[in-house]
């Protein structure tokens, strides 16, 4: 055991060779812990497509303004709109001197064709309703013709990518009742300040955070999210996406997926305990001429193996699971990120998966593992 | 012949009760949390509806609670591969005494099958009672549906036993069906 590429070559091949000499405890170990990889990786693709959805969503809904004040009632994602919408009255609130704010309606309007959020823009031409082509397409009209609003008609024009349908406020007001928030932005003399929510919620009298994850107090008249970086280093967007799918990985599905993965890793530690006790003479002959760390090396090389192996098989296993269970749910971007992440987990597990067994065994003395 | 290939399973079974504890324990916490999403399944569907996509993530629930049960069977499996391995020149001098494949694979199959069968049986009874508890406290705030806890014991169960068999089969077989002068000649 010379050369650091060799020595491993020679450590893969020994791997290899005590997989092949107890195959079936190979082929279980791999399936329990695949399985596990699985279980979390569906949840984490859940997750990561929820965070792609909270991520855009917040973006489509307030742009790269500054404020954004919701009401009391707070906003929600509706997943058959594919859009935030408002939950109660905007903000009473006076936009103090300075600043520019805009109120926006947004609410959701029940179409033939399912649930559709609307938002109402100042700005947007009176009698004309923009759509995204995704969106026209699902409302099964095209650019220039007309869509029955309520009781009004709109000229339709296609462009953009806002899953919300955006009218002028007045119309969505009339469709969708008088819901929605305040977007802001700063005046020129504080452009670059970190502390834009305070300034602007002490002028307005209302409450401020910069955390997406805070929701408006239910008593309260609504709360002001200031969406710049402030002094972290993750957008409003991130850290809203990341709130959007902590409601995944903090609900029962994710509780279940780790205790699924904490028994995969059970399964990885008893396998090669099992192993462990099965070669103690082998292994006592090793330690007797010096070899004791190698015993180490051959059971990290062994663990590696097998966790790659699950990790392959577990999460092609969860993309075809998601593909077949929850097709509308998750995109291969979010598959892919999870199957990332899962990744991510693989090492410290391998190497205690290895290291527990190994330590019990190396702690005893040579003659001792030659004895039994 | 098959009749004593069981009795010698059960027997060997209780003699080997310990390491059928950490098995047991882990098809155990499989089978408590199917059953517990099968109790409180109004209380996950609300939660499921509170993240949009309520059906979806509904059968998400279920098929990951099944999955994890399926992790802790495996558990059994491995354990069966090492009773194996540690009853090697057992089985040697079984096939040298001319005692058919039959019932000595009926034998090493008891161990996993009473492991899955009492492991999902603790788990489901642990979580029913809990679900209770639960329910009598008003923690429960969904409710928590008998019919469910019942479906969900019954389905823990039979999927506990059914896939600790299934999986413990192949490398029962192969050790079974091993020359006996393999097995007296293994270390």
């Amino acid at each position: 055991m010379t050369s650091s590429g060799g020595t491993f070559g020679r450590l893969l091949r020994f791997a290899i060779a005590n997989i092949r000499r107890r195959p079936e405890r190979f082929v279980l170990s791999v399936l329990g812990i695949a399985l596990a990889i699985a279980a979390v990786t569906v949840v984490r693709t859940i997750s990561a497509s929820f965070a792609i959805t909270g991520g855009d969503s917040v973006t489509s809904a307030i742009g790269t303004h500054a404020i954004w004040v919701v009401p009391a009632q707070g906003v929600t994602y509706d997943s058959a709109a594919g859009a935030l919408v408002a939950e109660g009255t905007p903000s009473d609130i006076t936009v103090p001197e300075g600043w520019t704010g805009t109120e926006t309606i947004a609410g959701r309007w029940h179409s033939a064709h399912g649930q559709v959020a609307v938002y109402g823009l100042a700005g947007t031409p009176a009698g004309t309703a923009v759509l995204s082509p995704q969106l026209a397409l699902r409302l099964g009209v095209a650019d220039g013709g007309t869509l029955r609003l309520g009781s009004r008609t709109q000229t339709v024009s296609v462009r953009g990518d806002s899953p919300a349908l955006i009218v002028s406020p007045g119309i969505a007001r009339d469709v969708v009742g008088n819901v929605g928030w305040w977007v802001a932005d700063e005046p020129a003399v504080d452009k670059g300040r970190n502390d834009l929510g305070r300034l602007f919620g002490t002028a307005v009298g209302l409450p401020f955070t910069q955390n997406p994850g805070q929701a408006p107090a239910k008593d309260g008249h609504g709360l002001v999210y200031d969406t710049t970086t402030g002094s972290g280093a993750l957008s409003f967007a991130q850290k809203y996406a990341s709130a959007f799918s902590g409601q995944v990985t903090d609900s029962t599905l994710g509780l279940i997926s780790v205790i699924g993965l904490v028994l995969g890793f059970v399964i990885a530690v008893s396998s090669f305990l099992a192993s462990v006790q099965e070669r103690r003479r082998e292994f006592g002959i090793m330690s007797s001429i010096g070899l004791a760390d190698e015993v180490l090396y051959f059971f990290l090389v062994e663990s590696g193996v097998v966790f790659v192996a699950a990790w392959l098989i577990g999460v092609l296993g969860a993309g075809i699971a998601v593909w077949a269970v929850l097709p509308d749910l998750a995109t291969p971007t979010a598959w892919a990120q999870a199957s990332a992440t899962v990744a991510a987990f693989l090492p410290a597990m391998a190497i205690v998966g290895a290291i527990v067994p190994v330590h019990r065994l190396l702690q005893q003395r040579p003659v001792a593992l030659l004895a039994d | 012949m098959l009749k004593y290939g069981l009795a010698y399973g059960l027997l060997s079974s209780r003699r080997r009760a310990r390491e059928m504890l950490l098995p047991a324990i882990t098809i155990a916490t499989g089978a408590f949390l199917v059953v517990i999403v099968f109790a409180m399944s109004a209380g996950i569907k609300k939660q499921a509806a509170g993240l949009g996509h309520a059906d979806e993530i509904g059968h998400a629930v279920v098929l990951i609670a099944v999955t994890v049960l399926l992790v802790g069977v495996i558990e059994a499996a491995v354990a069966t591969t090492r009773t194996i391995a540690h009853r090697t020149r057992e089985l040697g001098v079984l096939g040298a005494t001319g005692v058919s494949s039959r019932p000595v694979l009926l034998a090493l199959l008891v161990e996993p099958l009473v492991t899955a069968f009492f492991g999902a049986l603790g788990g489901a009874a642990l979580a029913a009672v809990i679900a209770g508890v639960l329910a009598a406290a008003g923690a429960a705030q969904s409710g928590v549906s008998a019919s469910g806890t019942a479906a969900g014991a019954l389905i823990a169960v039979l999927v506990s036993v059914v896939a600790a068999v299934v999986t413990s089969a192949v490398p029962t077989w192969r050790a079974v069906n091993r020359p006996p002068i393999k097995s007296l000649n293994a270390s």
